[in-house]
C-alpha cells in the first residue's frame, strides 16, 4: 500500500520528518519497502501484516500510529445515510452476505470532478482518475477501507440479488475479453438477466458506470471472507475489495462507507434519491468482549501496568475498556468491530500493549535455563560419516526433492521399471519440479555434467537427503492423515568421478572404480562399528539396471542388502553426455548408517613376529579374486591370521595373476617356518584342487 | 739392503692423499701406505738391517711418519666426506616450489555448516533437535497451526501440492508441530532443521527448495521479555555484536508476532541497496506460540506459553559465504564448493 506523507497528515499528526515517520511505521508493524518523493511530498510503500485488513486504509494506518502518539485521530465523517425503503429491489438469498446496502444517485446538470484533495489522494496511490463515480468509491475505500461499486442503474433488470452462482453460470469481469464460467456456488450480484458482480472482487462489463451514466446504484456490503478468496482464487482475479474483503470487512462500515461515496458525489454534483436500502443475513461476529487481567499483562511484558493505563492504550485502538466489577484485577475489552476478524484472546491484546509501549521498550531477559542437550547419537554418527567423506576429499551437496521427466528419460526407465511410478506435485510452476525424486542417480549424473561442462573432470561429491516412493493404493479423495502418499526414505548418496585424488604432477592418483567406493563403504564399516559387507550384486534393486551390469555390487548390512554401488551405466554416460569422466555411484539408506554400531573388543598386540608367506595364482576370465581369497582363509589352520591380495598382473588376455599376502601368527607362541612352509602347501594343492578344473594355477 | 726412509714414506703418502677426492680413494691411500701391506710395515721390516744403535731412533722416525700419516688421514678423511655429504645433499635436493601432493580434504556444504553453528548454539540452551517428513499432511502444515483453509495467511506460504491431497511443507514449523502432538510434559525444547518447499518462481535469490531452522519452547512462566531474550541470544551467537531491533510482524502461530532485525552490516543503519534503503535486514521470525495451537493439542494457554523463533539458513549460509547469488548454493558446480572452501584454490 502506498501512503502519501501530506494525506496522512489529514489523519494523524505524525512525525514530519522523514526517518522518524519511517522508523515509527517500522515500530509498529507497518512495515516501509520503499520511500519516494512523488512531488508533493514522501511516498512510502508498506508491507501490510496479513492478518489486518484493517490496515489498508489512511484510517486504519493512522490508528495504528495513534496506539503509540495518543494523539487522536480525524476521519472523513461522510453523509449520513437514512435507511429505510430501498431504492432498489433487493434480494439476499445467502448468509455469505451479512450487509447488503444500495443507494441510488441521479447525475445532476454540471457534474463535477472530485475536490483536488480527493484526486490528490488518488494520484498519491498511483490510481487513475476514471470519472467522478468510480473515484469515489477509490476514494472512500482508500480513506476508510470499504470497498463500494457503482453499477449503472439503467443496465439492471429486476430485482438485484446476492446469492450463489448456479451451474454453468458466467459473467463478463471488467476489464476481461471473453465470459468466464463460474464454478457453482461463487458469491455474486446479479439482477434478473446476469451477473453484475462477483460479490467482493469485481464488478461486470453489462453494468459499468460509463461517462454516459446518468443514474448509478451505490453497493456497499459486508461479504464473507472464505466466499471472497474462493471466488478470487478460483477466477484469478485479485483487486484491492478482494485484499480487503478477504480479511475481514468491518460489519459496521458499510452504511458509513457508502456514506462517504455520497458525500463525494454530492460535491461533485450528484443527488440522492431516497433512502438507502439494505438487506442481508445480519453481522455473524459482532459484541465480541476479550477478558484481560492486568496482572497477568504486566508479567507478560515484565512491565507494571495499571488497569487505567492499559485501558488507555487500547483505547486509542478502539477498544472500549471496563473494569470487571467483580474483579479489578480483570478489564473487559470490548472489541472494535473493525478488529473482529483478528482479537480474540488476551494475548492479541497484549500485543496491542507491546506495540503502544514499542517492542524495542519492554524489559528482556533470559528463562533460566539448564544445562545444555548433548548431540544425539544419531547426530554423531551423521558427524562420523562427514568425516570419512570430508577425509577422502568429498564435498557436500543440495539437490532438489523433485526432478522433471528428463530426470526419468536420462536414466531409462520405462513403463514397467521399479522407479517408473512417482509421487506427482500438482500445480508446480516449473516443469523440472513436477516429480518428487524416488531415486539419486539421476540428479547426481546431472551434477557430474554439469560439471563436465565446465571442466571439472575430478569430483566427488555426496548428499544427504530424501527419495519418495509411492505407496501403490488408491487414496481417499480427502487427505488422511494416516495414509500418505508416499514412503520417505533417508539415503546417503556419494558419486566419484575423474581421479581418486586431486590431479598431481607426482601420478599418484588412479581413476575412480567401484573399488573406490568399496574402499569408502570399508571405511564407514570401521569408523561406525557396523558389519557392513560389499557383497554380490543385488538384481532386484531398483537401480541395479542403472549401473554398469559387471562393475556394481550391493552393500549388505546384517544380511540386508541396504545399499548398491558401482560404475554408472554407459547407456546412461551417453544420454547424459559425459564423455570424459566414468561416474561411480554409491547409495546406502541413512538409517542403515546411523543406526547403533559396536566397537571390537580390544585384543593386546602380539609380542611374537608374523610369518608370511606370498603366493601367486593364475585365474581365468571372470574369476572373482575373492573367491580364491575367501577359500585361502577358510582352507588354512588357526595361525592364518589374514589373506589379502597384495599384486595384480593383468595378462592381457582375461587371466590375471593375484599375488595373496598369507599372514600367520600365533598369540601364545612364535610360528615356526617349518609349519608355515607345510601350511602353504597344503593350501596350495587345497586350492588346485578346488579350482584348478577352473584354470587356476599357481605360478 | 737400503736404509728405511721415514721422509720419503711421508712425502710418497703426502702425494697419493693430495689425489683422494672421495671416501674410497682414501680408503686406498690408507692401505697402500699404512695398511699391512704397506711400505709402513717394509720399513719396519728393513728395521733389522739398521745397526743396533741407531734402529730405535729409525723406528721412533717410522712410527712418527705413520702417526702423521694417520693424523693427515683422518683430516683429510673429514674434508672429503664433508665434500660427500655435500656433494649428496646437494644431488637430493627438492624443488618445494612444486604443488603439494597431500590428499585433500573435502567440506561440508556452507549450509551444513551454518545448521551445525546454529544447534550449537542451541544446545546450549538446552534444545534438541527432531526431524520430520518432507511430504506433509496439511493439517500439520497448516490447520494446526492457525492456519484455516481459505485463510489469507496460506497466501503466505505457496505451496507444492502432490498426490493424494498432501503436500510438500513449506516450513520446518510441521515438525513442532508434530512435537505437540505427542503432548509431551514442559518444559519442551525442540529445534527442527531441513529442506522446505515453496511453489514460486525461481531467480537467483529464490529457489524452490531451500532450508528452515525453527525452535520451540514450552514452559510455564515464559514470557514476551523471554522472548526477546532468547532472540537476543541467538542473534548475537549467530550474527555476533551488530545491533538488532524487535518489530511487530504476522506469523499465524504466534502471538504476539516478532521481526527481528539486523542492523545492516554494509551501511551501519543509514540505508544502503544492499538493505533497499532500510538500513536493517530481517534475520528472524518469532513470536510467542499463539492460544489457538496450544488448544489444538491440549494443552491449556493458561497453564504454559511458548517461545517459537525461526530462521532461513540459505539466506545466512549465503551471507557467510559470500556468495550473492544464493541459487548457486543448491547447483551442484564444484567450482563454487571449493571457492566457497579453498578460496579459489583446485
Amino acid at each position: 500500500m502506498r501512503i502519501a506523507t501530506d494525506v496522512l497528515q489529514r489523519f494523524i499528526a505524525a512525525p514530519t520528518d522523514q526517518q522518524a515517520l519511517r522508523h515509527l511505521l517500522d515500530d509498529t508493524g507497518l512495515e516501509v519497502k520503499r520511500v519516494e518523493h512523488d512531488g508533493v511530498s514522501d511516498v512510502f510503500t508498506l508491507e501490510l501484516l496479513a492478518n489486518r485488513g484493517d490496515h489498508r486504509c489512511y484510517e486504519g494506518v493512522a490508528r495504528e500510529l495513534d496506539g503509540r502518539l495518543g494523539v487522536g485521530i480525524r476521519v472523513p465523517a461522510g453523509t449520513a445515510l437514512q435507511v429505510g425503503t430501498s431504492p432498489w429491489p433487493l434480494r439476499c438469498e445467502t448468509a455469505l452476505c451479512s450487509t447488503y446496502s444500495a443507494t441510488l444517485l441521479t447525475r445532476g446538470e454540471a457534474q463535477r470532478a472530485l475536490d483536488a484533495a480527493s484526486l490528490r489522494l488518488l494520484a498519491a496511490a498511483g490510481i487513475h482518475s476514471l470519472g467522478p463515480a468510480i473515484d469515489a468509491t477509490n476514494v472512500a475505500n482508500l480513506e476508510l477501507g470499504q470497498p463500494t461499486h457503482a453499477f449503472d442503474a439503467d443496465t439492471l433488470v429486476g430485482a438485484v440479488t446476492v446469492r450463489l452462482s448456479l451451474a454453468g453460470e458466467s459473467a463478463l469481469p471488467l476489464f476481461a475479453e471473453e465470459r468466464v464460467e463460474l464454478p457453482e456456488g461463487t458469491l455474486v450480484i446479479a439482477d434478473d438477466e446476469k451477473i453484475l458482480a462477483i460479490a467482493g472482487v469485481i464488478g461486470c462489463e453489462e453494468s459499468k458506470t460509463t461517462d454516459a451514466t446518468t443514474r448509478l446504484l451505490l453497493e456497499s456490503a459486508t461479504f464473507d471472507p472464505v466466499a471472497v478468496r474462493k471466488a478470487s482464487r478460483s477466477l484469478g482475479i485479485y483487486t484491492d475489495s478482494s485484499a480487503r474483503f478477504e480479511r475481514g470487512s468491518d460489519p459496521e462500515r458499510a452504511i458509513a462507507g457508502a456514506g462517504r461515496v455520497v458525500e463525494l458525489l454530492e460535491a461533485a454534483g450528484w443527488r440522492r434519491e431516497g433512502d438507502t436500502g439494505v438487506v442481508g443475513a445480519g453481522p455473524s461476529t459482532t459484541g465480541r468482549v476479550v477478558t484481560l487481567s492486568t496482572s497477568a499483562a504486566s508479567a507478560f511484558l515484565d512491565v507494571d501496568l495499571q488497569p487505567a493505563e492499559i485501558a488507555g492504550r487500547l483505547q486509542r485502538y478502539g477498544f472500549d475498556v471496563r473494569v470487571d466489577p467483580a474483579d479489578a484485577d480483570r478489564l473487559l475489552c470490548a472489541v472494535p468491530s473493525w478488529r473482529l476478524h483478528d482479537v480474540e484472546f488476551a494475548a492479541d491484546l497484549y500485543e496491542e500493549l507491546a506495540k503502544s509501549i514499542g517492542y524495542n521498550e519492554t524489559p528482556q531477559g533470559l528463562p533460566p535455563v539448564q544445562l545444555g542437550a548433548p548431540p544425539s547419537d544419531r547426530e554423531l554418527r551423521r558427524d562420523k560419516v562427514e568425516e570419512v567423506l570430508l577425509g577422502m576429499g568429498f564435498y557436500e551437496v543440495f539437490t532438489d526433492g523433485f526432478y522433471g521427466r528428463d530426470s526419468v528419460e536420462l536414466l531409462g526407465i520405462e513403463a514397467d521399471h521399479p522407479l517408473h511410478h512417482h509421487v506427482q506435485t500438482l500445480n508446480a510452476l516449473d516443469r523440472a519440479y513436477s516429480m518428487l525424486k524416488n531415486n539419486t542417480l539421476a540428479q547426481a549424473v546431472q551434477a557430474v555434467a554439469v560439471n563436465e561442462r565446465r571442466r571439472v573432470f575430478d569430483l566427488k561429491m555426496y548428499e544427504w537427503t530424501h527419495t519418495f516412493h509411492p505407496i501403490d493404493e488408491v487414496l481417499p479423495a480427502q487427505a488422511d492423515p494416516a495414509r500418505p502418499p508416499c514412503r520417505e526414505r533417508a539415503v546417503l548418496w556419494a558419486m566419484v568421478s575423474g581421479n581418486d585424488r586431486q590431479r598431481s604432477w607426482s601420478g599418484t592418483a588412479r581413476a575412480a572404480d567401484p573399488l573406490f567406493l568399496k574402499g569408502l563403504v570399508e571405511e564407514l564399516a570401521v569408523t561406525l562399528g557396523l558389519d557392513l559387507l560389499v557383497a554380490a550384486a543385488d538384481e532386484g534393486h531398483p537401480l541395479a539396471s542403472c549401473l554398469h551390469p559387471n562393475r556394481q555390487a550391493s552393500v549388505v548390512l546384517d544380511g540386508e542388502v541396504v545399499g548398491i554401488l558401482g560404475e554408472v551405466h554407459p547407456d546412461i554416460r551417453d544420454r547424459a553426455k559425459l564423455k570424459r569422466t566414468v561416474p561411480v555411484f554409491l547409495e546406502i539408506d541413512a538409517a542403515a548408517l546411523l543406526a547403533r554400531g559396536s566397537r571390537p573388543a580390544y585384543i593386546e598386540p602380539s609380542s611374537f613376529q608374523p610369518v608370511v608367506r606370498s603366493l601367486a595364482f593364475t585365474l581365468p576370465h571372470r574369476m572373482e579374486a575373492g573367491e580364491v581369497r575367501s577359500w585361502l582363509h577358510a582352507s588354512g589352520p588357526d595361525d592364518l591370521a589374514s589373506v589379502e591380495v597384495v599384486d595384480l598382473y593383468d595378462h592381457g588376455d582375461g587371466q590375471r595373476t593375484l599375488t595373496y599376502e598369507l599372514v600367520f601368527r600365533h598369540e601364545g607362541a612364535q610360528v615356526s617356518a617349518d609349519a608355515v612352509n607345510a601350511a602353504v602347501d597344503k593350501l596350495v594343492a587345497s586350492v588346485e584342487e578346488q579350482f584348478g578344473h577352473h584354470g587356476v594355477k599357481l605360478r | 739392503m737400503s736404509r728405511p726412509d721415514p721422509e720419503a714414506l711421508l712425502a710418497a703418502f703426502r702425494a697419493d692423499l693430495a689425489q683422494a677426492a672421495d671416501p674410497a680413494a682414501l680408503d686406498e691411500v690408507r692401505r697402500v701406505h699404512t695398511g699391512k701391506k704397506s711400505a709402513v710395515k717394509a720399513a719396519l721390516k728393513q728395521l733389522r738391517d739398521v745397526p743396533p744403535e741407531e734402529r730405535k731412533a729409525v723406528a721412533a722416525s717410522i712410527n712418527a711418519a705413520r702417526k702423521q700419516m694417520d693424523t693427515e688421514l683422518a683430516e683429510a678423511s673429514e674434508t672429503v666426506l664433508a665434500k660427500a655429504r655435500a656433494a649428496r645433499l646437494d644431488a637430493e635436493w627438492a624443488d618445494l616450489s612444486m604443488p603439494g601432493v597431500a590428499p585433500r580434504r573435502g567440506a561440508r556444504h556452507p549450509l551444513t555448516q551454518v545448521e551445525r553453528h546454529a544447534t550449537s548454539v542451541l544446545r546450549q540452551l538446552g534444545f534438541s533437535v527432531v526431524e520430520g517428513p518432507e511430504v506433509e499432511h496439511p493439517y500439520y502444515n497448516f490447520d494446526a497451526l492457525n492456519i484455516p483453509e481459505h485463510h489469507p495467511a496460506r497466501d503466505m506460504q505457496d505451496t507444492f501440492w502432490v498426490d493424494g491431497g498432501w503436500l510438500l511443507r513449506s516450513h520446518t514449523t510441521t515438525v513442532q508441530a508434530r512435537v505437540l502432538q505427542q503432548r509431551p510434559a514442559p518444559p519442551i525444547r525442540v529445534a527442527s532443521l531441513g529442506r522446505v518447499y515453496r511453489n514460486e518462481a525461481v531467480d537467483a535469490t529464490h529457489t524452490a527448495m531451500f532450508h528452515q531452522m525453527e525452535g520451540i519452547w514450552v514452559d510455564r512462566g515464559l514470557t514476551f521479555a523471554h522472548l526477546k531474550g532468547t532472540l537476543e541470544v541467538i542473534a548475537r551467537a549467530l550474527y555476533g555484536d551488530q545491533p538488532i531491533r524487535f518489530k511487530p510482524k504476522f506469523y499465524p502461530y504466534t502471538e504476539p508476532s516478532v521481526g527481528v532485525d539486523l542492523q545492516c552490516s554494509v551501511c551501519k543503519g543509514s540505508g544502503c541497496e544492499a538493505c533497499h534503503g532500510a538500513g536493517w535486514v530481517t534475520i528472524l521470525g518469532s513470536g510467542m506460540i499463539h492460544p489457538k495451537v496450544f488448544l489444538e493439542f491440549g494443552y491449556d494457554p493458561d497453564e504454559v506459553s511458548g517461545i517459537a523463533f525461526g530462521f532461513g539458513t540459505t539466506r545466512m549460509a549465503a551471507q557467510r559465504a559470500g556468495v550473492v547469488k544464493s541459487r548457486s548454493l543448491y547447483e551442484q558446480d564444484l567450482r563454487v564448493h571449493r571457492h566457497v572452501h579453498r578460496g579459489g584454490e583446485g
